[in-house]
């Protein structure tokens, strides 16, 4: 499995929180040949079941979460040819100014258009520019423009876009993945793709090593608008563990703060009240053991990952986070270190792999 | 339109949590339309309607309109009698002043705001105190913890309604009406009435637990862009009812979008489609309960949100009503 393709296939893929279609299949076709049971639930979440070779009716059985959902915008208004937007999920405004988009537009249902191409479904291209430096005002030369006066540009007269374009389309960032020097990459959506990316790698190691626990493999929807996916698909699998995959903050020339973490030196470890110290201990011997590179990372509160949603669910599930450096996070040109994402892959398999039919992560005084 | 049972509606006391008096009538009014009527742990009141289909073939449709309302508290009595408060749910301190609240025993209180020196500034709710016309502690006739609603009749004037807790008792009066119309449907419909919607939704997610549905749409009010220096929004009153893509707390699921644009279709009635920038429904509770319920809203555009005031368009209400009959009828 290359895993430079497999990213550039997964980073490329557009899938904005709640439309997750497009994304979903890219996944569902990676995991298909790697799991026994593929399954997408109703909330979207993809869910691929790869039992253990334990005997017992029921075995316990560990969930991996890693959102496919990426920040995206929608459309909110139509001007004559231009069409107004915000931001869908998580979208920083400094970062569109100047981008390329695509318009998904869902023509189905309405009735502007009588028959459209048969599904109705078509990604415009699209620029989202500016007021030119020259004529602003020297007051406004400062300022990030407000949502509402932030535009999609289609090439369309005004005609063509009442006629394709209505509030609700969704719209992504078109931005093809890069390869920089050093085994790194470069693209849009490495939040959380990166952690697909691991999490397929380690179902490719997984369908060649003996593991005793079932395993679920679940690409979770909506992350990046409310933890949501996470919380209802673990509900569904009910797993006895899980471990969420995302991506971290990573050092970079104008941010060294403690909270974030080298790139290129392995993926981190969470710590903190949304995890399990005895889950945690456990993930942790499993790095060492494979001599995987890792770093600690001190959560105090909430992870705002697939992790805090997870940990709630039912009576409680215990749960870990390994999280992938990435620099410049919800900016198209998102950068991560291939090697940190083969660490991860590597890390959950192995962490898999060696739980034993009757290990559970315990309180020293539970019963 | 049914004036009188608006007014009962958006009359009857029942801010978050005290929803005793509100569901009380709501119960007494659809008690004859309805199969069976419960209340669940929380408050919220379910009135069921069986579906047609063969038993075990049927799906559960969850409508929900919330019949809380906004609200205050009182957390303090000043020595001289005067009230100090808390909100109950989104109440803007600004709306509250020269307005008149409502106790459930009756009390009446005007609200002024203290002296201050920067009247430029948007007043806190610390700075709002109410008088019940009480002269020390020992003659106020509310007590710390004591509830209140604002004061605002409901009027019409062509088309436009107004009143107080058009938020929702608006989405009441559209389930009250599609249950009284409603012949016959291929889902088990669920009525619910639900509490709490204002502070935490937990009405509706408790609900939605125990019925355990196969999709859930929320009916509830939405902002407008059509009022002078709007921020910009595509959804104006008199338009028709808003289909909701997307709010501060949900994407609504494209498949319930879809089935409530259909519909609104074949009603022929108009609709708009809402993307709303802040605020949320029940919807996106209901929408996290167990494995997941594909869950939608319906809208109707309401200016003035949270004030003693709000305003509606009565054929706003009367087409959200259609376009649900018709999503409920379709065989």
């Amino acid at each position: 499995m290359d895993l430079h393709n497999l990213l550039k296939a997964l980073s490329e893929a557009p899938g904005p929180s709640g439309r997750e279609d497009a994304t979903r299949d890219v996944i569902a076709d990676l995991w298909r040949p790697l799991v026994d049971d593929l399954r997408t639930d109703r909330m979207g979440s993809l869910i691929g079941h790869k039992r253990g070779t334990g005997k017992s009716g029921s075995p316990p059985s560990i969930m991996a979460a890693a959102h496919m959902d990426e920040i995206g915008l929608v459309v909110t208004g139509i001007e004559g040819e231009f069409v107004r937007i915000h931001s869908l999920s998580g979208m920083d405004r400094r970062t569109v100014l100047g981008a390329e988009v695509g318009v998904h537009t869902r023509h189905v249902h309405t009735r502007h258009v009588e028959s459209d191409e048969a599904s109705g479904y078509r990604v415009l291209p699209g620029v989202i520019g500016s007021r030119p430096p020259h004529v602003l005002p020297a007051s406004e030369r400062q300022n990030i423009p407000p949502w509402h006066e932030l535009f999609v540009d289609l090439g369309l007269t005004a005609d063509e876009v009442q006629q394709w374009v209505q509030v609700g389309d969704h719209v992504t960032i078109q931005q093809p993945l890069i390869t920089l020097r050093n085994g790194r990459i470069a693209g849009k959506a490495l939040d959380n793709r990166a952690s697909v990316a691991a999490l397929t790698m380690a179902l490719d190691s997984l369908s060649r090593r003996q593991h005793e626990w079932d395993f679920f493999a679940v690409a979770t929807v909506q992350e990046e608008s409310g933890i949501k996916g996470a919380i209802t698909s673990a509900y569904g699998v009910a797993p006895t563990l899980a471990v969420a995959l995302d991506v971290t903050f990573a050092k970079q020339h104008n941010d060294n703060d403690p909270g974030s973490f080298e790139l290129d030196k392995g993926p981190t470890l969470g710590v903190g009240p949304n995890f399990h110290p005895e889950l945690v201990s456990r993930l942790r011997q499993a790095a060492e053991a494979e001599e995987i590179a890792f770093t600690i990372e001190p959560l105090p509160g909430s992870s705002g990952t697939d992790a805090w949603g997870i940990q709630l669910v039912r009576e409680g599930i215990p749960v870990g986070l390994i999280s992938i450096p990435v620099r410049y996070m919800h900016q198209p040109v998102e950068t991560a270190a291939l090697r940190d994402v083969e660490r991860a892959g590597r890390w959950l398999a192995s962490f898999v792999a060696t739980l034993e039919p009757d290990y559970r992560p315990r309180w020293e005084d539970e019963l | 339109m049914d004036f009188t049972l608006l007014d009962t509606l958006t009359q009857t006391f029942g801010p978050s949590g005290y929803e005793e008096e509100i569901r009380a009538a709501i119960e007494s009014i659809i008690e004859p339309m309805a199969d069976e009527v419960r209340t669940d742990r929380l408050g919220s009141l379910i009135g069921v309607r069986a579906g047609t289909g063969a038993d075990g073939q049927r799906k559960k449709l969850l409508l929900a309109a919330h019949m809380d309302e906004i609200g205050l508290m009182v957390t303090h009595i000043e020595k001289n009698g005067f009230v100090r408060f808390t909100t109950i749910g989104g109440v803007r301190p600004v709306n509250c002043i020269g307005g008149r609240a409502r106790f459930a025993n009756g009390v009446g209180g005007t609200i002024s705001v203290e002296y201050r020196e920067d009247s430029s500034k948007l007043p806190e709710i610390a700075h709002l105190y109410m008088d019940v016309g009480a002269t020390g502690r020992e003659d106020c006739p509310v007590t710390v913890g004591s509830t209140a609603v604002f004061v605002g009749p409901l009027i019409q004037q062509g088309t436009r309604l107004i009143s107080k807790t058009l938020d929702d008792r608006i989405g009441c009066y559209v389930l009250i009406e599609v249950m009284r119309r409603l012949q016959h449907s291929k889902y088990d419909v669920f009525f619910a009435f639900t509490t709490q919607e204002e502070i935490t939704l937990s009405g509706a997610r408790t609900a939605a637990y125990r019925i355990d549905p196969d999709l859930a749409i929320s009916v509830d009010v939405t902002t407008t862009g059509d009022v002078p220096k709007a921020l910009p929004m595509e959804v104006s009153l008199g338009k028709g009812p808003a289909i909701k893509v997307k709010d501060s707390g949900m994407i609504a699921h494209p498949l319930i979008r879809d089935l409530l644009t259909q519909a609104a279709e074949q009603a022929d009635v108009p609709y708009q489609l809402e993307i709303l920038l802040g605020g949320s429904t029940d919807a996106a509770a209901m929408q996290l309960v167990r494995s997941g319920i594909p869950s939608g809203c319906l809208s109707v555009p309401c200016r003035y949100v949270h004030t003693p005031a709000e305003m509606v368009d009565a054929n706003d209400v009367e087409n959200a009503i259609e376009l649900l009959l018709t999503l409920l009828s379709a065989s």
